[in-house]
């Protein structure tokens, strides 16, 4: 049997230096921002840069080792923490993914934030995301990865409501946080159930004792030594799929999935750089990270709920974006569908595909976050005391192409990839997604097939909503001028300064599919043999059936009409796209005077499918009715008891104060009384008169003689 | 003549002596009352030295005592004599500076 302690052993802490320089330098880029006022951009740039650099040195030297760090921690209550780190393929990756894309965020703020009164405190902010994200990737102990989920919650929190003066942004952070709140809830409920069960946090525990772990007439049991003495546990079998759809929980709530997913959309707020960097390429992908740690602790049941909530993600928050005015709200729930993407193909069992589509998506969703960045940024230039309009509102956008055609270019590269043509990074990894999820269908049947549906469906929306978002805001005529009637002030609209543009064209180099070396085949390249999926560790009766066991034929077989489905089906949408919103068409010209979507399939889309306004009434009023209550209760009961509960206090006091004054202080009185009239008889003897003196002597005198005489 | 006589003329002495030195005001008359008590014990070693006829201890008791007492006096008129040069008084009433 295996001994817990023999795996909490430490091992490999020489390496340790590695980990602590990696998660060091933006910890300390944090605190050298706040203090460093105006040079806080170079610093912390340089300290990202540094930090890259240390990021790619140890993918050359631990590319190929699987690599565990340990130490002891902490021992409370005879069970032993440690602190655990992994350094595999995938930390790896994710954290020159998470570096690369933090430099290029920390390279466009230093001029978008340049006139920024606060821009020590937001570059310190960046720095504190950096090392919290860091130490999810890099942490292999649940207790530890808890740790940093919730430090990017918070620095999340921080950068939303970055701009605080601003309530809508204010209103956001909290919603953000309220939102996660709730997902963590159910991490920390999955963290129990996988403590209580394996007595420990550390992955690599859970994982092996998860190996032996066995189901028997509907119970799970486990048994293994701990310090040597053997424990045995066996709870009902329902605990094992309730503790993957706890851990999941979490994952919902920071990836933005059903049904907690509104508070991404309100979460554009917050700085556009960090609106890249945070809420499209590193934190949100966080969940699913998390979901890739845990994958193989996932059994058949907690799979399907995370495929089919990927998939209804992926479709709503597809439906979403197709009527947005707001260019980044738009983004915003394209980041919300292709995270959808990714949890479903998790929830199917395609770790390799949703990880390709995890890093594929940071750089080019970051890269179409930067080019907006930059359209907002001009724009917002072309703003003055006499001219103010929303500069994230695609209905002052148009004709932006002939304005700034390398912005134009970047985004469109970006665009593309996220629609999925081929030749770009998405369109390998979404091919993959969708193969799997055709593979994993026509495995289960039935009812299955509905996510593969609303998978394709969403193929189609994402291609409209990106080229309607083409259209609108680069092609045609400026439609400032037909609202503002002032003909000039187009001409004031300038492509970005460089600091702008080498951030973002880097990411849309890096969104074709070349660039990163990946070929074109989404079967076989680099990225997908180095991420293999493993094999699921639970319970032969509990476990779903491995993806990795469907032979390459039935691969082979539907790759070929998966490829041309979704490539036709992402032309059918860019066309749609193209005939309603080509400039001149009928959409395009009535689309200034638009203030919401008519009809009710507009209006679904425009406000999410009322999710908000559910929201708002199921919980936000319960809530507010509950409140209500309590301070009802609060001051009609709980006040009242108080204050008779002090007015007999106050009587009381006014008994022992008439008890002390009378009695007490009476006696004291008395006493000093007593004593001051026999001092004043001793002292009326003492008159300092010697006749009278000697007269008393003589009184004693004859007194002495009349005692000894008788 | 008879013992309880003197004896009781010696008493006489006494408390007159007694009631001199504690009423009067002025040091000196205060010091002549010392006198007086003091003459008032010689008369009585002299009156008992009378009816003891082996010895004449008393008397010559009494002698002494005289010559000290003369000393004494001397003593005393010269601090009587200081208090008032002190003081500016020799009413014992008016020097109470024990008192303080």
């Amino acid at each position: 049997m295996i001994d817990v302690l023999d795996i909490l052993e430490p091992k490999n802490t020489h390496l340790l230096l590695w980990v602590l320089s990696l998660l060091g330098i933006p910890l300390i880029s944090f605190l050298l921002s706040f203090f460093a006022g105006n040079q806080a951009p170079g610093i912390a740039t340089l300290l990202i840069f540094i930090n890259l650099l240390i990021a790619t040195t140890m993918c050359f030297e631990f590319w190929s080792s699987e690599t565990i760090i340990k130490g002891e921690w902490f021992a409370t209550a005879g069970r032993q923490f440690t602190y655990a780190f992994y350094i595999d393929k995938l930390t790896l990756m994710m954290s020159m993914v998470v570096n690369f894309i933090g430099l290029m965020v920390h390279l466009f703020s230093v001029e978008y934030m340049r006139k920024d009164p606060c821009i020590s405190r937001y570059f310190a902010y960046l720095g504190l995301f950096l090392f919290s994200m860091l130490l999810i990737v890099l942490s292999h102990d649940l207790l530890f990865l808890f740790v940093g989920w919730e430090l990017v919650g918070l620095t999340s929190y921080l950068l939303i409501g970055f701009w605080w003066k601003k309530r809508k942004a204010t209103t956001a952070a909290n919603k953000a946080f309220i939102m996660n709140r709730v997902g963590d809830l159910g991490f920390l409920t999955g963290l129990m159930i996988l403590f209580a069960q394996f007595q420990s946090f550390d992955l690599e525990v859970i994982k092996s004792l998860m190996i032996f772990s066995e189901i028997e007439q509907g119970q799970w049991v486990t048994s293994y030594l701990y310090a040597g003495v053997e424990i045995f546990k066996s709870v009902d079998g329902r605990w094992l799929s309730a503790a993957g759809i706890a851990l999941f929980c979490g994952a919902v709530g920071k990836s933005a999935q059903f049904p907690l997913q509104v508070w991404l959309p309100d979460a554009m707020e917050g700085p556009t750089p960090v609106s890249a960097l945070i809420h499209a390429a590193t934190m949100v992908a966080a969940g699913v990270y998390m979901l890739a740690r845990i994958f193989v602790l996932l059994d058949a049941q907690a799979l399907e709920v995370v495929a089919i909530v990927g998939a209804v993600t992926a479709f709503m928050a597809a439906i979403a974006a197709l009527s947005q005015f707001d260019i980044k709200k738009v983004l915003a729930y394209s980041t919300i569908s292709q995270l959808g993407y990714m949890v479903m193909a998790m929830g199917v069992g395609a770790y390799t595909a949703s990880l390709f589509h995890l890093f594929t998506h940071a750089f080019f969703k970051a890269g179409l976050f930067l080019t907006a960045g930059i359209i907002i940024h001009q724009l917002h230039h072309v703003e003055s005391n006499k001219v103010s309009f929303d500069p994230q509102d695609m209905r002052v956008m148009g004709g932006l192409r002939k304005h700034m055609p390398y912005t134009f270019a970047a985004f469109l590269f970006c665009a593309m990839a996220l629609v999925g043509l081929p030749g770009f990074t998405g369109f390998l990894s979404k091919d993959a997604i969708l193969l799997n999820v055709a593979v994993w269908a026509d495995l289960k049947g039935g009812g299955f097939y509905i996510p593969e549906v609303l998978a394709f469906m969403t193929v189609v929306f994402t291609s409209f909503y990106t080229f309607r978002m083409v259209f609108l805001v680069f092609f045609g005529e400026n439609r400032l001028t037909r609202i503002l009637g002032d003909g000039q002030i187009t001409s004031q609209i300038k492509e970005g300064t460089r600091m702008l543009l080498i951030p973002a064209c880097l990411l849309a180099i890096l969104s074709i599919s070349w660039a990163l070396g990946l070929g074109f085949d989404a079967q076989d390249n680099w990225l997908v043999r180095a991420l293999p999926t493993p094999i699921y560790l639970v319970p032969i009766s509990y476990a779903a059936q491995s993806l990795v066991d469907v032979p390459d034929d039935v691969f082979k077989y539907l790759h070929p009409l998966v490829v041309s489905i979704s490539v036709a089906l992402a032309l059918v949408g860019i066309i749609i796209a193209y005939f309603a919103f080509k400039p001149g068409a009928k959409m395009e010209r009535r689309f200034t005077e638009r203030r919401e979507p008519v009809g009710a399939l507009g209006q679904i889309s425009f406000y999410h499918w009322y999710q908000d306004a559910l929201y708002q009434k199921l919980f936000v009023q319960l809530i507010i009715w509950k409140s209500k209550g309590f301070d009802w209760i609060d001051r009609h009961m709980i006040d009242a008891f108080v204050v008779r509960f002090g007015q007999l206090q106050v009587i009381i006091a006014h008994i022992i104060k008439w008890l002390d004054r009378q009695v007490v202080d009476g006696l004291v009185h008395g006493l000093t009384l007593l004593v001051g009239s026999v001092g004043k008889i001793g002292r009326s003897m003492q008159t300092g008169n010697i006749q009278s003196q000697v007269m008393l002597s003589f009184l004693f005198l004859i007194l002495l003689i009349l005692i000894f005489a008788f | 003549m008879q013992l309880d006589a003197l004896l009781i003329l010696a008493v006489v002495m006494f408390c007159a002596g007694l009631m001199v030195a504690i009423t009067r005001k002025n040091a000196i008359m205060v010091l002549i009352g010392i006198e007086l008590m003091l003459n008032a014990a010689n008369l009585n070693l002299v009156a008992f030295s009378r009816f003891d006829p082996q010895a004449l201890q008393g008397q010559i008791f009494t002698l002494f005592v005289i010559t000290v007492a003369v000393a004494e006096a001397v003593v005393a008129l010269a601090l009587a004599f200081k208090v008032y040069h002190y003081f500016q008084t020799v009413d014992l009433d008016k020097i109470s500076t024990l008192k303080k």
